[in-house]
């Protein structure tokens, strides 16, 4: 199944409820937006100025909940809500995090990691497939933000992410900020990640930003936490710079989850990834016509 | 390694009931993984506390903000949500409170609290097209007492030892008193929101009964048999007819609607 709506060539930004209204009454020029169903399937009045929107604006759904790593399985009445709403909405990228947040009948509200290992492999693949299955549609799938690994692993993040687009079909939504977060996080490159990707699997890519504070792991240390509470940092702009070199152009969005600034604030950032975009893709051709 | 079950176990054990000693073996990540796994806990207690502040603002008012939040903080490590709609969080929350100590002094925190919870929901509902009298009308007069109508979902129905919907008419108008003694006398209400407007109705033990009891699923019959035991005298007709004429009913269910 596929959107009546183009995929966009400007960045888009993520509508939290805080700008919603604003956003029907004033009907701002802007690339597309990204919801989290979670906020709306519970939310009558957001669901029916949503649908306004989605007759002028293409909108992508971000889902928060459907938790691909959890053992216990999928949520098959959030699932069942999930689809219901992009019945209504038609969005042109549905899409989730390779993380784990349901146990045994709790919801923990966060995107908790995953040991990368053949069992966790074969589960998430599985419920990747039955999350396809429930929403008739292609799943992309987001390389999560980290702070802790497992002892256990036996491949790596990429590796990972690589196998399960070979078992699955699914498509990957490519966090850069995350990438270069989790890098700093854990130690390893973030270039070296974005080059161990299937680009052809990419079809979104998401900017947010974090916030570095004292890492109580690591004495004089720090640590990058994924609060999407301020502007795109720099070296995660330069990142970006890179995947779009690395992948060509692809649909971007900024992410700004709380601490929510004005609207302007957020379409400013959408812009500028647009220009670091642009500039991205004339480095690239020249790249391209000297070699 | 471990079975991702017993992974994810500790892991929870760790998030939500701040046990890191079983976590610990499994992770990498600094000198001390489990301060980053700290990280998720702090995040799972914080967005969750945020989450129940936002759905009891008006209970915030009452009682203040610290003791509702040292509350919240202690809810949401011992009642994790059970659905990923966060909106959907708390709905005990006030039970949770009246069993805190000093509660006893406000008698009436409970159901203020579940009221304050009913009016997020109300806020954000939307109202659907109506049933009209006609509609109603065509159930065969033999088949209505078993028929079941649908009310509109953005109404709710409280009975409180006190007349909680003064006080919290108080708060949505921003306008209390500096001190305000609230008497010990039952009210039975009826709260109507659409679209973030709230209206508020006081009914009587007889009328709430049977409008209650619609909204909780129950048939017509059973529904006028509740309000025959608060009021021998209750008139199911004119009661119907004022429920269909104030735009409550949207659906009706029954043998007759299944065969038409």
């Amino acid at each position: 199944m596929s959107s009546t709506h183009r995929i966009p060539t400007r960045a888009g930004v993520g509508l939290r409820l805080p700008h919603i209204e604003e956003v029907v009454a004033t009907r701002p020029s802007a690339g597309w937006f990204e919801i989290h169903p979670e906020n709306f399937v519970a939310n009558p009045r957001a669901t029916e100025l949503l649908q306004d929107l989605a007759r002028q604006y293409p909108i992508s759904v971000h889902t928060v909940g459907l938790s691909v790593g959890s053992v216990g399985g999928i949520d098959r009445q959030h699932l069942r809500r999930v689809r219901a709403l992009i019945d209504l909405i038609d969005p042109i990228l549905v899409s989730g995090h390779l993380a784990w947040s349901t146990h045994k009948g709790e919801y923990l509200n966060d995107l908790l990691p995953l040991p990368y290992d053949r069992e966790t492999l074969d589960i998430v693949a599985r419920h990747l497939r039955e999350v396809q299955d429930g929403l008739a549609r292609a799943y992309l799938l987001e390389n999560p933000s980290s702070y802790v690994g497992f002892t256990g692993s036996t491949m790596t993040e990429v590796q990972f992410l690589n196998e399960l687009v070979d078992r699955t079909g699914c498509q990957l939504l490519c966090d850069v900020s995350n990438v270069y977060l989790s890098g700093q996080n854990m130690g390893y490159d973030a270039r070296g990640y974005l080059d161990g990707l299937p680009a052809k699997a990419i079809r979104e890519l998401h900017l947010g930003g974090f916030t570095p504070e004292e890492d109580e792991a690591t004495p004089g240390g720090k640590v990058l936490i994924d609060t999407h509470a301020t502007r795109v940092a720099e070296p995660a702009w330069d990142l970006y710079a890179y995947a779009i070199q690395r992948f060509g152009p692809r649909p971007t969005l900024i992410e700004w989850d709380n601490e929510i600034p004005a609207l302007g604030v957020l379409l400013g950032e959408a812009e500028k990834a647009d220009a670091v975009a642009r500039e991205a893709g004339r480095s690239e051709a020249h790249h391209v016509a000297a070699g | 390694m471990l079975p991702l079950a017993d992974v994810q176990q500790r892991l929870r054990n760790a998030v939500v009931a701040d046990d890191f000693r079983a976590a610990a073996p499994l992770l990498i990540g600094g000198v001390d993984a489990t301060r980053r796994l700290a990280i998720h806990r702090r995040h799972y207690e914080t967005s969750l506390v945020a989450a129940l502040m936002g759905r009891f603002p008006a209970t915030a008012w009452l009682m203040g903000t610290a003791p509702i939040e040292d509350a919240a903080r202690r809810f949401v490590h011992i009642h994790p949500p059970t659905a990923p709609c966060i909106a959907e969080y708390g709905r005990h929350f006030g039970v949770f409170l009246a069993a805190e100590p000093g509660a006893e002094r406000v008698p009436y925190l409970q159901s203020f609290a579940e009221l304050d919870w009913h009016l997020g929901r109300l806020a954000v509902a939307v109202d659907l097209p109506a049933a009209s009298r006609d509609e109603v009308a065509a159930v065969p007069p033999l088949e209505l007492a078993n028929a079941r109508l649908t009310i509109q979902a953005g109404t709710h129905y409280v009975e409180a030892s006190h007349p909680i919907d003064d006080l919290i008419r108080f708060y949505l108008a921003n306008d209390a008193p500096e001190r305000l003694e609230l008497p010990d006398m039952s009210v039975w209400v009826e709260v109507r929101g659409a679209r973030g407007a709230f209206r508020f109705a006081r009914l009587t033990p007889a009328a709430f009964a049977f409008r209650a009891s619609l909204a909780n699923g129950l048939s017509i019959g059973d529904s006028v048999a509740r309000a025959w035991v608060a009021d021998a005298s209750f008139d199911p007709g004119a009661a119907l007819a004022l429920l269909v004429d104030a735009g409550l009913v949207t659906g009706i269910d029954g043998q007759w609607a299944a065969r038409n």
